[in-house]
């Protein structure tokens, strides 16, 4: 089943345009991989999806419901999740406190909502999901005081927390190291095929093998898609990318 | 007695920061014209107690009407990024003051006299006290709560806030709102405690030294704020030198502050 | 209207414009560089107001004034930039713009202490009138304040250091990895920002025939109006501004009397611009 369609999205800042007619479809369970050098439209294409910016024509329709003119916020009650490229961590906020954010959303209808946010249910389910991503033993530090690959996994578990029927995730593996990279792909793998999740990400090496699909981008359009190996081995993939300096 | 007039006027000073706090501490947003909401409570409650109508309406009269213009500085900001927001609500505590100023009803540059204070010295005070419990209750409560972490994370990051379906629009409004909707009830009490209130009263220095106390004591807890009322408030009123030198010692306790540790007093720093 | 009020007006209009375009010039050429409203900026103003007053207590002319002004203004900047500004860079723009109002505040409450809170006067220059209904002060005021910005024009537009100034406040980054000395144009632009602030506050102290101290207030506010009005980050355009503002609130002044606060004009322009067109009136497009 269609998780998510993009149909003919475009998107123009000033004279550059980002993203042009791109169609996408992500279907069930799948873990669709977006690849691309750098200004291929990649996080634009993201930041339409997620609801961050709106497209100047197309439009985005999630499990058949239209949610192009939607606010991020309602896209995020709605099951779409997301990671950002820079991290976008709750800094004064405690690791646990990062997740409960969002295990909160369901109760934040209305202008006062005065539950207590650490609720036993909650706190339960908020170190679940800090276990989950191997981050429960540094459950009451505040966020600032985490190295990057850490708050990558942090990023994760609170986009989890949402119980999400779409996980994007925008180049999680940037800025880490290699053990950092592998573990962060572990807790990736573990969530296969029970979360849908389209991945971003600028090191094609170590993420195309875990696609079941990937899709490739260059100057805000779509060049190839299809399985991993065959996108990798597309010509027009290697020369935009060949073009950038990197081995695909 | 000396010592009740200082208390209740540690107690305003407590609920004005305080109140500043869920706006600018918790939610992140800057108000640098708090004071205006003071006054706007505090002249609802001078014009009407002296046209005869009780305190109690009239205090709640302040509260609505400073929290209505709460509602539109809220919205406001909504379109301003924070310097601009900054400038906003400093623009805003000004027109309020020459609005107190010129428009007529207010009394003009000698503002408002003779407003009755009700159930007299003794009683007064302990409805000031009462107020000041009241408001430090709920300050706790809402930061315990859904609402309150909803403004920390809209503080620390708008985008990963929407990101997990916190709707950042409505509870910076929110935030306005009932910060503002408590100034206003400060304001009344002042008016009722002090009797005469002028225009000047209200002004820029008076959001300085509010946004001093808030800062200095640590922005976002509980006793930050209430430390900075009461050092700072405490201070001002036991020492007439400290009070003569009020304004440049705030002002330079501000930068210094800002200078030297800024870091947990704003949420998106570095 | 007949044509003596109008050029009376105008005259007045344009001397008072034109402190505005020097006062806020400075904040804009910082806020360009920095992305932090300087707002102490008011603060040196009315420091170079006193030491214009202090030179002339001392028995200097108006040029002797005006020297003085600009060099404690520039003192006091580069000190500000030196010990605030810089440390504070990385960090959000708003720490150094609530630090900023303490300094001003701090600033205007200390020469309050030094100097008394009264009025103090500054007649350097005889008020009578010179060409027609314009004065002798009009005709200084706007005289200095063209051959001041004739100057800041050749500096923006034919030294490096304009053209430096322009890069860093496109991309401080950009600017940097190709080799614009940062901190040196940055401490430039603050010497330059506050010579000229120090001379409006001796040209406003001149002009009015008082300096005191608070006078920084309403120029802190009308600047930022200024600057909003214009263009953050858009020098011309806050130059165009001040004197704008200052021609508009003559008239109003003219029209309104005492109704109506001219300070209201300012601000009313600065909340209606911050609502509906953030950018500034005369700016192309929206900023940051």
């Amino acid at each position: 089943m269609t998780v998510l369609e993009a149909r003919n999205l475009t998107k123009r800042f000033g004279g550059l345009v980002a993203v042009s007619g791109v169609h996408l479809r992500v279907d069930a369970g799948e873990l669709l991989g977006l690849f691309g050098p750098n200004g291929a439209g990649k996080t634009t294409l993201f930041n339409l999806i997620s609801g961050t910016l709106r497209p100047d024509e197309g439009e985005v329709v999630f499990y058949g419901e239209p949610i192009t003119h939607m606010p991020p916020h309602a896209r995020a009650r709605r099951g779409i999740a997301r990671t950002f490229q820079v991290v976008q961590a709750f800094g004064e906020l405690t690791v646990l406190e990062n997740v409960l954010t969002a295990l909160a959303h369901r109760a934040l209808t209305g202008w006062l909502p005065l539950g207590r946010y650490d609720a036993p249910v909650r706190r339960r389910a908020a170190m679940e999901l800090l276990e989950r991503v191997g981050l429960a033993s540094r459950a009451g530090e505040r966020a600032k005081n985490l190295p990057l690959g850490l708050l990558k996994r942090l990023e994760v578990a609170r986009s989890l927390a949402l119980q999400p029927k779409l996980l994007l995730l925008d180049e999680p593996l940037g800025g880490l190291n290699l053990r950092e990279s592998e573990q962060l792909l572990e807790v990736l793998l573990a969530l296969r095929g029970q979360t849908t999740m389209v991945l971003v990400e600028h090191n094609v090496r170590m993420a195309l093998p875990v696609c079941d699909r990937a899709v490739a981008m260059d100057a805000g359009r779509v060049i190839a898609e299809g399985r991993p190996e065959d996108v990798r081995r597309h010509p027009q993939v290697i020369e935009a990318y060949l073009g950038e300096g990197e081995d695909a | 007695m000396y010592a009740v007039t200082v208390f209740t006027q540690l107690c305003i000073y407590a609920v004005l920061t305080l109140s500043l706090n869920l706006i600018t501490g918790l939610a992140g947003q800057v108000s640098l014209g708090h004071a205006a909401f003071f006054g706007i409570g505090a002249y609802v409650v001078g014009v009407l107690t002296t046209h005869g109508i009780p305190f109690a309406p009239a205090w709640l009269v302040g509260g609505l009407v400073a929290a209505g213009f709460g509602l539109v500085l809220g919205s406001i900001s909504l379109r301003l990024r924070e310097d601009f927001l900054a400038i906003a609500t400093i623009a805003f505590n000004f027109v309020v003051v020459a609005a107190f100023l010129y428009l007529p009803y207010f009394g003009g540059a000698y503002g408002i006299s003779g407003i009755p204070k009700p159930l007299g010295n003794a009683g007064f005070p302990l409805l000031v006290l009462a107020t000041t419990l009241g408001v430090v209750w709920f300050h706790e409560r809402a930061r315990a709560s859904d609402l309150g972490l909803a403004w920390m994370s809209l503080r620390e990051s708008e985008v990963a806030a929407e990101a997990v379906g916190v709707d950042v629009r409505r509870f910076k409004v929110t935030a306005f709102v009932l910060g503002t909707g408590l100034a206003g009830l400060a304001g009344g009490l002042y008016a009722a405690y002090i009797g005469v209130i002028r225009p000047e009263d209200f002004g820029f220095p008076l959001s300085v030294t509010l946004l001093a106390m808030v800062a200095v004591g640590g922005m976002g807890t509980l006793w930050g704020p209430l430390a900075g009322a009461f050092v700072l408030g405490g201070f001002a009123q036991a020492f007439a030198f400290v009070h003569n030198y009020q304004l440049v010692l705030y002002g330079l306790l501000l930068a210094l502050v800002m200078r030297y540790r800024p870091q947990g007093l704003l949420g998106k720093l570095g | 209207m007949d044509w003596q009020t109008l050029s009376a007006l105008a005259a007045d209009g344009l001397a008072v414009g034109s402190l505005y375009a020097l006062t806020a010039f400075g904040l804009t050429l910082v806020y360009g560089l920095l992305r932090v409203l300087h707002v102490a900026h008011a603060g040196v103003y009315a420091a170079g107001a006193y030491a214009g007053w202090l030179a002339f207590r001392g028995g200097g002319g108006l040029g002797w004034a005006l020297l003085a002004g600009a060099g404690c203004a520039v003192a006091l900047g580069l000190l500000l930039e030196w010990w605030f500004y810089r440390p504070l860079q990385g960090r959000s723009p708003l720490v150094a713009l609530i630090g900023s109002i303490g300094l001003f505040v701090a600033v205007g409450d200390l020469l309050r202490i030094l100097f008394g809170p009264y009025q103090h006067s500054l007649p350097v220059l005889p008020p009578r009138t010179v060409v027609g209904p314009v004065s002798l002060p009009q005709l200084v005021v706007v005289a200095a304040t063209a051959g001041l910005f004739l100057v800041v024009y050749g500096i923006a537009t034919r030294t490096p250091l304009g053209v430096g100034w322009r890069a860093i406040a496109q991309d401080a980054e950009m600017a940097a990895a190709v080799g614009v000395p940062l901190p040196r144009y940055t401490q430039l632009a603050f010497a330059l920002a506050s010579a000229l602030a120090g001379v409006a506050g001796v040209l406003v102290g001149v002009y009015y025939n008082q300096v005191y101290p608070t006078m920084g207030a309403v120029p802190a506010y009308k600047a930022l109006a200024v600057v909003v009005l214009g263009g953050l980050g858009s020098p011309w355009g806050t130059v165009a501004a001040g004197l704008l503002l200052g021609v508009v609130e003559s008239v109003a002044v003219a029209y309104f009397g005492n109704r109506f606060p001219p300070e209201g004009v300012a601000f009313l322009a600065m909340m209606l611009v911050l609502l509906f067109r953030p950018q500034g009136l005369l700016t192309a497009e929206p900023q940051g």
